[in-house]
């Protein structure tokens, strides 16, 4: 399937505006709260982990300036400068919020967004103030704001080489601003580093970065005394000022993780108890430790893994079929028991596999719904009418490229509820309903399918109207339009040629791009179904398969070619004679229980030509009855293969023209199957039959 | 001209260079500044290959090398030096436009390197560096007064 690119970031942004203004709403909490506990740890923690994230996510947007203020603020986030300018760093946090937002708001309106001066010189400020750095033991060198920030891992080694009883030193060096050569000075900065110890940490990483970088920072583990390493360190012509502090534990904010592998190790070495209860306690860094939990990832790599997963499902249905086979020729071989012991617990495997992957592309409907609420209030406000709009099942999985399909249908039809659909109040007033109008949004599983149902309470659809419409536009005739049934009716909104703008207030304002809805719908191998009563209101159900990727199929033969219809679909076979088989009205008709089914022949459905109509001389064969919403309809067919998972492949226009197949799959054994189009069997159907006979 | 402390070795001999320029005039130069450390010329060279020759000859404390030479350049004879003698000194003497052969001879195991044209202070700050690289050869005889790094 495609999706606008625009599209696509269209909706990126206002994700992106969505969580940013959350993040806005967490940094500010918290400023309130900074306000009273200044040097609160893991107040300034959340702060820097939510402005840290509205840096990632404004630079992905493309919202540079954003990114850089926010990264100069992340900073200044640090416990010393909590501790020393509590009041200050409170107030320029909440300052930042308000330059953010207004930012924010520019880049909404696709605006130049405002300088952040203002902002930056107040966090320069900060930045440079001398206490800053408290822990510095040289007054002189304070000027280096370094925060010794490492990661996870780097803090790890650097618990490792303390408990080994080496020296750890935090080192943060200034190059030189009058080198020329910063490159290669970073170059011999990292050659001493590596002679005065073990490098456990170094920002930058490399020479590149290098060149733009004022400050050096290292963490080394050592040998040597701290004298030496500053003397090795104040490299001339290189390195213009230094700080050096030994590493510990408590040293700063960042290292509380650290304390606590140190504590569990030295639980269970059963260490110095006195050293232990050294280690600074923090009972709230459990709750930090925790990693980010979620995971961008580019979507054509998990397609490339969908794509894997269904190959690996074809070699399994292969090694099935092997077994079959060996288990003809040797039935008696302990071997056979061993290897289908071996086939179960691999496809087992498979499946809990398949599962797992397709579990990473499914999203909840929320995501969609989550436009809506704006929808119905700007188009309600459009056309001066009273609407509220009820969502339910918003927690509803389903596949992100479904879903990405579905919005610009879903959206049609909630247009339409609310611009067609819903009358205005003075009329609902008058036929007893309360004044405001409901536009209902829901969505649930129904099996192996997603239902998305939107409802309204309006007035409903005249299936007159429908009819007269249907008639002018040469649809039917119009002793035809009177003798089809209402469900047949209103699926004509659905026909391509149906409306046409003029007529879209007529007829209930129905029709507006439905034909659309069906398209997607089709593609999606899902279905369209509306039901509407008159005076009451109209539902439309779109019902789309879990996932694309793979189907549930029942294969068949008809004349010797082996096709496959989703097993979804189908919802009973039965054996029939030709004889009970008769004609009505040009339609081939089967009695089944008091019912009547219209069958449906592959090799009467014009554009499959490749199948000969060799099964009609056959005195018995089976009927597949498949459903599709209300309607129902019986495919004649020679023989049953059974039920085989099936790896989508899709066809290319040119391979097979018809739109009756809506792809193809691969067996074990090499066999092409195709795999039919139910709704456009159906759409084929009550298309020409009111016209004539299925030639 | 400036006054300087004369480096020495720790034996308290003066230390012994070997320049690698294939410029005779930088060669001058530099050999001029040496003479102004209290230091020795043991060598001259003016090109890589020499200058490995004139390094296995001379075993110099330090070796001032050029970049660009001919026969064999700068990064190269940096490289076959400190595979052989691990602990050699060897400060990269270039001008500005070769940061990146100055940053592959650090790689190779350059000690350090100086920008030309050299000013006196700049090198006798280095160079005196260099020779307390190793604690063992600890050649920083003299502490001067006012000390700056820069």
């Amino acid at each position: 399937m495609s999706f606008l690119p625009e599209d696509r970031s269209s909706e990126l942004r206002a994700l992106f505006f969505e969580s940013a203004a959350e993040l806005l709403q967490t940094i500010n909490e918290a400023g309130l709260s900074l306000e009273k506990q200044p040097a609160d740890e893991e107040l300034l923690r959340s702060v820097r982990r939510a402005v840290h994230t509205l840096k990632g996510d404004s630079a992905a947007c493309g919202f540079q300036k954003l990114s850089e203020i926010a990264h100069e603020l992340e900073d200044i986030l640090t416990l010393p400068i909590g501790q020393t300018h509590g009041n200050e760093l409170a107030e320029v946090v909440l300052s930042a919020v308000d330059t953010f937002e207004s930012m924010l708001s520019a880049y909404q309106k696709q605006l130049e967004p405002p300088p952040a001066t203002p902002l930056r010189a107040l966090i320069q400020r900060l930045l440079q103030s001398p206490s800053a750095s408290p822990s510095s033991g040289e007054s002189a060198q304070a000027e280096i704001s370094a925060n010794f920030h490492w990661s996870e891992y780097e803090q790890l080694m650097v618990s490792e080489a303390l408990l080994r009883g080496d020296n750890v030193y935090n080192i943060a060096l200034r190059l030189d601003p009058n080198s020329a050569m910063r490159a290669a000075a970073f170059q011999l900065v990292r050659n001493v580093l590596h002679a005065c110890g073990t490098v456990i940490a170094l920002r930058p990483e490399d020479n590149l970065a290098a060149a733009s970088v004022e400050v050096v920072q290292a963490a080394i583990a050592s040998a040597h005394p701290i004298e030496h390493v500053a003397h090795r360190c104040r490299i001339p012509s290189v390195v213009s000022d230094l700080r050096i502090e030994p590493a510990n534990r408590a040293e700063s904010d960042e290292h509380e993780l650290l304390g606590e592998i140190l504590e569990a190790q030295a639980a269970t070495r059963a260490a110095d108890p006195a050293e232990s209860a050294a280690a600074k306690q923090s009972p709230a860094s459990a709750v930090t430790a925790v990693a980010e939990a979620t995971l961008r990832v580019d979507a054509t790599r998990i397609e490339a893994v969908m794509n894997l997963v269904g190959e690996l499902i074809i070699g399994k249905s292969m090694l099935n079929r092997t077994l079959a086979e060996f288990e003809a020729q040797h039935s008696r071989d302990p071997v056979r028991v061993k290897l289908a012991e071996a086939l179960a617990f691999q496809s087992r495997v498979l499946d809990e596999l398949h599962k797992c992957v397709l579990k990473i592309r499914m999203v909840p409907v929320e995501q969609l719904f989550r436009r809506f609420p704006r929808v119905v209030r700007d188009v309600a406000k459009l056309c001066g009418k009273d609407i509220a709009l009820e969502v339910a099942g918003e927690h509803t999985d389903l596949d992100k490229g479904i879903l990405d399909a579905l919005a610009e249908p879903l959206t049609h039809l909630v247009r339409n509820a609310v611009d067609h659909g819903i009358e205005p109040s003075s009329e609902r007033l008058n036929s007893g309903k309360p004044a405001r109008g409901t536009v209902f949004l829901n969505a649930y599983h129904q099996g192996t399918q997603v239902v998305i149902e939107v409802r309204d309470d309006g007035r409903g659809i005249d299936l007159d109207i429908i009819r007269g419409q249907a008639v002018r536009n040469g649809l039917l005739k119009a002793e035809d339009a009177q003798r089809l049934d209402p469900q047949d009716v209103l699926n004509l909104v659905f026909e391509p040629g149906f409306s046409t703008a003029s007529v879209v207030t007529e007829v209930s304002g129905r029709g507006v791009g439905m034909d659309v809805v069906r398209t997607v719908l089709d593609r999606l191998k899902g279905t369209v179904h509306i039901s509407s009563s008159l005076g009451k209101g109209t539902s439309v159900q779109l019902r789309v398969p879990l996932t694309l990727a793979s189907i549930q199929t029942l294969l068949f033969r008809v004349g010797g070619r082996l096709f496959a219809v989703p097993l979804s679909s189908v919802i009973e076979i039965s054996r029939v004679n030709e004889q009970e088989i008769t004609r009505v009205d040009q339609r081939e008709v089967l009695r089944l229980r008091e019912q009547i089914l219209t069958l449906v022949r592959l090799g009467g459905l014009s554009r499959i030509h490749a199948v000969d109509a060799v099964g009609e001389k056959k005195k018995k064969s089976f009927v597949i009855v498949i459903g599709v919403a209300e309607r129902r309809f019986g495919l004649v067919v020679d023989s049953l293969v059974g039920e085989e998972e099936l790896v989508i492949k899709a066809l290319p226009g040119d391979i097979v023209a018809s739109d009756l197949v809506s792809g193809a799959s691969i067996l074990g054994d090499g066999t092409v199957v195709l795999i039919l189009n139910v709704p456009a069997i159906l759409t084929r159907l009550s298309r020409s039959l009111p016209l004539g006979a299925i030639a | 001209m400036q006054q300087f402390q004369p480096l020495l070795r720790k034996d308290q001999q003066p230390v012994r260079y070997l320049v690698v320029d294939d410029s005779v005039f930088a060669r001058k130069n530099l050999i001029k500044m040496i003479e102004l450390f209290g230091g020795e010329v043991a060598g001259e060279a003016g090109d890589g290959l020499t200058a490995i020759a004139e390094f296995n000859r001379t075993n110099p404390d330090i070796v001032l090398m050029d970049i660009t030479m001919p026969q064999m350049e700068g990064i190269e004879s940096v490289e076959r030096i400190v595979r052989q003698h691990g602990d050699a000194r060897i400060v990269m003497v270039s001008s500005v436009g070769y940061q990146e052969n100055i940053l592959a001879a650090l790689q190779k195991g350059a000690k350090h390197f100086v920008q030309k044209p050299v000013k006196p202070e700049v090198l006798y700050e280095i160079l005196r560096y260099v020779l307390g690289d190793d604690p063992h050869a600890a050649a920083v005889p003299v502490e001067l007064a006012g000390e700056h790094h820069s």
